[in-house]
């Protein structure tokens, strides 16, 4: 059970899709994050049941990655609400550059969706009749937000802090800096006076100490050898296209690997093996984990 | 969602229990959670 104002609502969803932060004020109401594209209509049913007769004036992105900005397009078509996003982000999404987002790189989906204004790192914003700090917080991604509200000392932490972990370090996969930039981040959030944190997946929490202290350990970890962050890519990357497919031939994982930019500087600069060999691995960590199961010739998503 | 926009589903839960659940108790989530197999068991094999 969690205290929050009846002006913060939080759609608690699951791995495929982001949380979703829907701030209503008596000015105005604004999103934080909207999901994978296969769910945005049950998102824009979630906005819509719980807004009634009123628009959704903004959407706020935390990062750009497919889950947590897959359903901006179906929003702005149904609301035309003013978006903003990471400033880094701006010259990407103007021209839809499918190499530079994430997307084509995950073999994940988006549609395209435009912009209104930028997030930068230090701006206070008036969301839902509270303030709300944007802070930056790399690590994850390079250009990801966090949004912290100090009257409710109320943390939104998107993909770079969970309850048991946190996202995928994706710059190190590309030979990028992002161990450095993840630690500076969970210090940053230690600084912060916080009571809750609703964090980009799974339930809101209030126990920051304890999930700072099971970040860096892993962080440690992970760190230590870079391997492990890009072996734990492969299982995250591969278990998403199973819960948005839900079955994939075995034969078609090798092809499927090789298809994402991302796998490839990961295999390049960690793994360095065949994918038919960590398409093998990967397979077998995820059958081991209860992740997926197997059946005749396909691999088949499995609820943990 | 299913065919009938009922349920989620990956979760099997309604529209209004996604809204409800962040502030809900655990009785509530309980309850909810004992109908899940009932409700996923009413889904059509291929619908997930």
């Amino acid at each position: 059970m969690t205290e929050l104002p009846d002006s913060i609502k939080v759609f608690q969803r699951g791995w495929l899709s982001s949380n979703n932060v829907l701030l209503v004020g008596p000015d105005d109401t604004a999103l934080i994050d909207t999901g994978y594209v296969s769910h945005a209509e049950q998102t824009l049913a979630l906005v819509r049941h719980a807004l009634g007769e009123r628009p959704l004036d903004r959407i706020l992105n935390s990062h750009l990655h497919s889950d947590h900005c897959g359903g901006n397009a179906i929003l702005q078509a149904h609301y035309a609400c003013h978006t903003a996003i990471p400033v880094a982000e701006a010259d990407k999404v103007r021209r839809w550059d499918v190499e530079a987002l994430s997307f084509k790189a995950t073999g994940q989906r988006c549609d395209r969706f435009r912009f209104d204004s930028t997030l930068t790192c230090g701006e206070v914003l008036q969301l839902g009749g509270m303030e709300w700090q944007v802070l930056g917080a790399p690590g994850h991604d390079p250009s990801s937000v966090i949004f912290y509200c100090p009257q409710q000392r109320l943390l939104l932490s998107a993909d770079a802090l969970w309850e048991n972990g946190f996202g995928v370090i994706f710059p190190e996969l590309d030979g990028e800096s992002g161990f450095a930039e993840a630690a500076a981040t969970l210090d940053l959030i230690a600084s912060l006076d916080v009571r809750l944190v609703v964090p980009g997946h799974g339930r809101p929490f209030t126990d920051v100490a304890g999930a700072l202290a099971r970040a860096r350990t892993r962080l440690e970890y992970l760190s230590a050898d870079p391997a492990r962050n890009a072996q734990n890519a492969l299982k995250v990357l591969l278990k998403f296209l199973l819960l948005e497919r839900q079955r994939i031939a075995l034969a078609e994982i090798p092809t499927l690997l090789l298809s994402m930019p991302v796998f490839e500087a990961a295999n390049r600069n960690h793994l360095r093996q065949t994918p038919q060999e960590l398409s093998e691995w990967v397979v077998s960590q995820l059958l081991r984990a209860g992740a997926a199961r197997s059946e005749g010739e396909y691999l088949l998503n499995h609820e943990m | 969602m299913d065919q009938d926009r009922q349920y989620c589903l990956g979760c099997m839960r309604t529209i209004e229990e996604i809204i409800a659940w962040s502030k809900a108790d655990d009785d509530y989530k309980r309850a909810v959670w004992a109908k899940l197999p009932e409700r996923r068991a009413s889904q059509p094999a291929d619908a997930a």
